[in-house]
């Protein structure tokens, strides 16, 4: 190692690279000589993204860069480069001298197995399925901890909130970096080492699963902590950093002037333990888990602690853990333990034998297992089990598995081990007896039958919507449809609302589709939309949407039937085919011209028994404008509640008619007000007998009839079910028919 | 007479056969069998033969003429069936036909209806719920508390503090059994809710949930009814295995694997090589929630499974991206 030449903080240093020598030059602090390091060889990248090169610098060659551990990411780093045990063989690589190469094993644990949150718990869990025990690093039975003459106390407000209290108090603590077999199994589950003594807890909350705090016990007042609920108005920076406003149900360790820690979620940085640390208070305690758990709610604050705490930790654990802690303390920081502790433990109850039935077991399982069979299954994973009887097995849950309440529990363990697949599967012997179907559903599935043998698409889309659709859709103020239920937490603002209208989410995907240049565009919906009814649950509606734009038959080569558009009269035919489908032929088409959505004269409302049964037409310009739709589009939109309510038409099979029917035309000039369907209307409310059917057949406009008049042609079908009609008694009906068309409507005949 | 009549049959068959369309086959027709052809010709001349050779010839005379007139049918649809072929005017037939308008079903409704179509076949009955729940039937009736870490489990949305949206189909279960005593048998397909969204999880999806309530039910019972459901959704030879897990309304809970139906089991991306896949979670029915609904725990037992329809129509249809099932995009939707 030689000074720099041209910069006083930097050296030239000579650094052995396995058989290699490489010049660098460094200005860490830290760099002497005999020290083993870590260095980035040219072509490394390093975290950062930075590539080593050979380089100058101030006009020396370096060939290489010695790191830090924050340059490696490692950790933030004591200021320096790396300092590595001076027994590591030079030229490894780092990976390899570190051991950082491992292979994990990620656990999907479910909330019940808090016990597995830890080494020990998952080594258990493993032994138990290979036929072996665990040694645990310190004896499971430990003296107890006596509290005379310590120089510290702990008091519990409430027995509930903590059901033990373990703390010891550790003297001429030296804080300082880890040594590495620490720091490398904090680093291989993704932990950042800090120092040694936050290190340690780290360390045993994840052997053990039992989570740690250490206090610098100097910056304690009074030295004695208090575990106790917040009140009203105290508030405590915790560690990371955040001051927290601490409501009367939150569970804190307070000293004698001031809270110090969130309890079981997070400690205060006023008692942190820090490189000026010489006395360490160490808490390894049992805390409430509905406590918790809605404390880290309302702070928004969850750790690795309080996921232990939340879901049910051991408390057993505390003493073994805190004697685990204690030795690591003793060996790696220096420290000496001060001999006593508190133990607190009122709130620890002893764990109910649980009667569990042979026959119950067996009959839940489909199984045939006798008593001891049963036993011998449940000692294996180290839960003590008793046959009282031929039939009953007495069994005392270990502490560990906190999980096990209830006789349901251990038959659950039963199953397990005996293997879910070595159960024989069975069928049920049930009494025969007719499924009903939901109503609802059978009549969503008979319309989508209808739906999508006319052309139609279903869609799916989301039952939440965007705030913003209603102003789109040009709603006005005080619609129904602007009524929503509003989600408290949506994941965005364009699905804060349950849906009042299918029509939205078919528009949106509309759009999508011409977008995509997919022009000719049939959707249906069936779904629910929903409307505030007070503060309980909304009202469920189900409703049938349906959109159509683009070319009548977009299936078919433009060589057959051309590029004709669709128009009001095929959404209209749409109407007519579901209504007819579900024998509802008494719903009235209404024209009108207040549709909200629709083009002025281009939208029908659909009413029965009085109700407004549902809608269709052409969307307005302006609103298909609204979802960037530049194409016309024709919607329907039917209230299936309204209409699963209507009585249907029944229908009687009728005769076949033995005799033939005579077809008679009759063409008749009227003015452009008059309205073909009250033309037809007119003549079946006649009530001709012989008249079967009424068919527009011709609406002819232009010479020689005057402006503002058409022609309408109809074929008139005339039948008798007695006989073969002569020309005489149908030409007798047809003047009648026509007399009233022509004094009603101001029409006259045709001259063909 | 006699050799006329040969005479006549040779010049007409040697005709017939030179003969190539239709106005040639009408002028043979006229020429020899029409009311003033040849054939008529040669009838009349019988008139002119002696008493006993009439009988005799007549016959001929007639023979002649169906062998004629049967030559000239064949030949008739010969040629009919060749100008077919080699004719002018022959119609395009790959012309594209003319197809009505039709539209398909969404794939998530096609798959459940084929899975509430196999468990109708079991003899269970169909009812849906409401979507937007009470946090009782969703959670607490289900054994799930407030503060317990198995909400974690679900991202609810919430509407208010005690409404929200339902984040399975299982509270039907709990509505089912307040309504009626056992036996039960019931699905409960419906769309469900969670506040998440990226390629696997969409915040509206769909679930069929199962539950079966009677006496002496067993787990044996569970996994037979889940044998058969997935031998009729999958193939009779899929592979299954169940693995404990854990539901708060259901001891002893299970997941439920197939053998992965895209790579047959050796692995692959999709089964992130394990070779099976993870299709529905299922159990006996807690003794709790028993409690909840005022069925008796001792007396009763039941099993209940829950099942996604978007994973199962992603399996089957090879869909890599959830959200494709909620674009409503044409292109997707035509292809199933
Ligand atoms: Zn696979």
């Amino acid at each position: 190692m030689t000074p720099h030449p041209n910069a006083d903080k930097l050296v030239l240093c000579t650094v052995e690279v396995g058989a290699e020598t490489r010049r660098v030059v460094c200005g860490a602090p830290n760099a002497r000589v005999g020290l083993v390091t870590a260095i980035a060889l040219p072509g490394a990248v390093m975290p950062s993204g930075m590539t080593i090169k050979v380089s100058k610098i101030r006009g020396e060659t370096s060939e290489g860069m010695l790191c830090s551990e924050k340059e490696l990411g490692i950790s933030e780093g004591q200021g320096g480069i790396m300092e590595l045990p001076v027994d590591l063989v030079s030229g490894l690589e780092l990976v390899a001298a570190l051991e950082l190469a491992d292979t994990m094993i990620e656990v999907d644990l479910t909330p019940n197995r808090s016990d597995c949150a830890s080494v020990i718990g998952i080594a258990r869990e493993a032994g138990s399925f290979v036929g072996r025990h665990l040694t645990p690093p310190v004896p499971r039975e430990l003296p107890p901890l006596v509290a005379d003459n310590l120089p510290f106390g702990v008091q519990v407000e409430a027995a509930e909130d903590c059901p033990r209290y373990v703390a010891r108090l550790l003297r001429g603590v030296t804080i300082g970096p880890s040594p590495w077999w620490l720091r490398q199994r904090l680093l291989a589950v993704g932990q950042r080492p800090i120092n040694n003594v936050v290190d340690i807890t780290n360390f045993v909350m994840l052997e053990y699963g039992q989570p740690l705090h250490a206090f610098d016990f100097k910056r304690l007042a009074g030295g004695s902590l208090e575990v106790r609920r917040a009140r009203a108005g105290e508030r405590l920076q915790t560690l990371d950093g955040v001051t927290r406003d601490l409501t009367p149900e939150m569970l804190l360790i307070c000293d004698a002037e001031q809270p110090v820690a969130v309890a079981g979620v997070m400690g205060g940085a006023n008692s942190e333990v820090n490189p000026a640390t010489t006395e360490v208070l160490l808490e390894s305690a049992c805390f409430n888990p509905v406590s918790v758990r809605r404390t880290s709610r309302v702070l928004g604050l969850g750790t690795e602690a309080s996921y232990r705490f939340e879901r049910g930790v051991d408390p057993q654990l505390a003493p073994q853990a805190m004697e685990r802690a204690v030795r690591l303390l003793c060996e790696i920081t220096g420290a000496t333990v001060v001999a006593g502790g508190v133990d607190y433990r009122e709130g620890v109850k002893p764990r109910p034998t649980i009667d569990l039935r042979v026959s119950r077991t067996n009959e839940l399982l489909g199984l045939h297992l006798d008593g001891d069979a049963i036993v011998h299954h449940l000692s294996t994973i180290e839960i003590p089990a008793v046959k009282q009887d031929a039939q009953t097995i007495a069994v005392t849950p270990p502490s560990f598995r906190i999980d096990l309440e209830r006789e349901i529990d251990l038959v659950e363990e039963v199953a397990r081990l005996v293997g879910y697949n070595d159960i024989p599967t069975s069928l049920p012997m049930v009494p025969m007896s007719f499924p009903e179907q939901d109503p609802g559903r059978l009549m969503r599935q008979r319309l989508a039958t209808v739906m999508t043998a006319m052309g139609f698409y279903e869609a799916i889309n989301y039952s939440f919507v965007g705030a913003r659709h209603c102003d789109l859709l040009c709603l006005a103020e005080g619609h129904a449809a602007r009524s929503c239920v509003p989600l408290l937490n949506p994941l965005g603002e364009d699905q804060g609302v349950m849906r009042t209208l299918l029509l939205p989410g078919l528009l949106e995907n509309v759009r999508r589709n011409i977008n995509f240049q997919t022009t000719d565009v049939r959707l249906f919906e069936i779904g629910k939309v929903f409307h505030p009814a007070g503060d309980v649950q909304p009202h469920e509606k189900l409703h049938l949407a349906a959109v159509l734009t683009g070319r009548r038959q977009p299936r078919s080569p433009m060589v057959h039937f051309g590029g004709v558009l669709v128009d009001l009269l095929d959404v209209k035919g749409v109407v007519e085919a579901i209504l007819e489908s579900c024998r509802l032929t008494q719903v009235c088409f209404v024209p009108a011209s207040d549709g909200e959505l629709a083009e002025p004269d281009q939208f029908i409302r659909l009413v029965a028994a009085g109700k407004e049964v549902g809608q269709f037409g052409q969307l307005s310009l302006k609103v298909a404008k609204g979802f960037g739709i530049k194409q016309p589009l024709f919607y329907l939109d039917l209230d299936l509640e309204i209409l699963a309510a209507l009585p249907p038409v029944t229908t009687q099979c009728q005769p076949l008619a033995r005799y033939p029917a005579v077809r008679w035309d009759l063409a008749v000039v009227v003015g452009e007000e008059v309205r073909v369907g009250d033309l037809i209307a007119a003549i079946n409310a006649a009530a001709e007998p012989l008249v079967e059917k009424v068919e527009l057949f011709d609406i002819y406009r232009g010479k020689p009839m005057e402006k503002g008049r058409k022609s309408v042609a109809l074929s008139l079908t005339y039948r008798s079910n007695e006989r073969t009609l002569d020309d005489e008694t149908v030409g007798a009906v047809h003047t009648r028919v026509t007399d009233i068309i022509l004094t009603r409507f101001q029409a006259r005949l045709r001259e063909v | 007479m006699e050799a006329e009549l040969q005479h006549l049959q040779t010049e007409a068959r040697a005709d017939l056969a030179a003969l190539t369309d239709a106005p040639g086959l009408e002028a043979f027709r006229v020429k020899y069998l029409g009311r003033k052809g040849l054939c008529t010709t040669v009838m009349r001349s019988l008139g002119a033969v002696p008493d006993a050779e009439r009988p005799r010839l007549g016959k001929l005379a007639n023979d002649v003429r169906q062998d004629l007139e049967a030559a000239f049918a064949a030949r008739e649809a010969e040629l009919a069936t060749s100008q077919a072929v080699s004719g002018a005017v022959r119609p395009d037939l790959t012309l594209p036909g003319r197809l009505s308008p039709f539209g398909k079903l969404h794939p998530v409704t096609q798959v459940m209806d084929e899975v509430c179509g196999i468990f109708a076949g079991l003899g269970f009955a169909v009812a849906e719920g409401p979507d937007v729940e009470l946090d009782y039937y969703n959670f607490e009736a289900l054994n799930i508390p407030p503060h317990h870490p198995a909400r974690d489990m679900h991202d609810t949305f919430y509407i208010s503090d005690s409404v929200l949206l339902r984040t399975h189909t299982s509270p039907m279960q709990v509505r089912a059994m307040q309504k009626a005593a056992p036996p039960l048998r019931m699905i409960a397909p419906g769309k469900v809710y969670r506040c998440d969204s990226d390629i696997t999880h969409t915040p509206m999806f769909h679930q069929v949930e199962g539950f079966l309530v009677d006496r002496k039910v067993s787990f044996g019972d569970l996994k037979g009814v889940l044998s058969v459901f997935i031998a009729k959704m999958f193939d009779a030879k899929t592979p299954i295995r169940f693995r404990p897990s854990f539901f708060p309304f259901t001891e002893p809970s299970a997941e439920v694997d197939i053998g992965c139906v895209i790579c047959k089991g050796v692995g692959c991306r999709v089964c992130k090589k394990t070779g099976w896949l993870e299709i529905l979670g299922a159990g006996l029915i807690d003794p709790a929630v028993f409690k909840m609904v005022g069925y008796d725990p001792d007396a009763y037992t039941g099993f209940a499974f829950g099942l996604g329809m978007e994973r199962i129509a992603m399996l089957k249809y090879g869909i890599t991206d959830i959200r494709l099932f909620y674009e409503n995009d044409l292109r997707f939707l035509a292809q199933f």
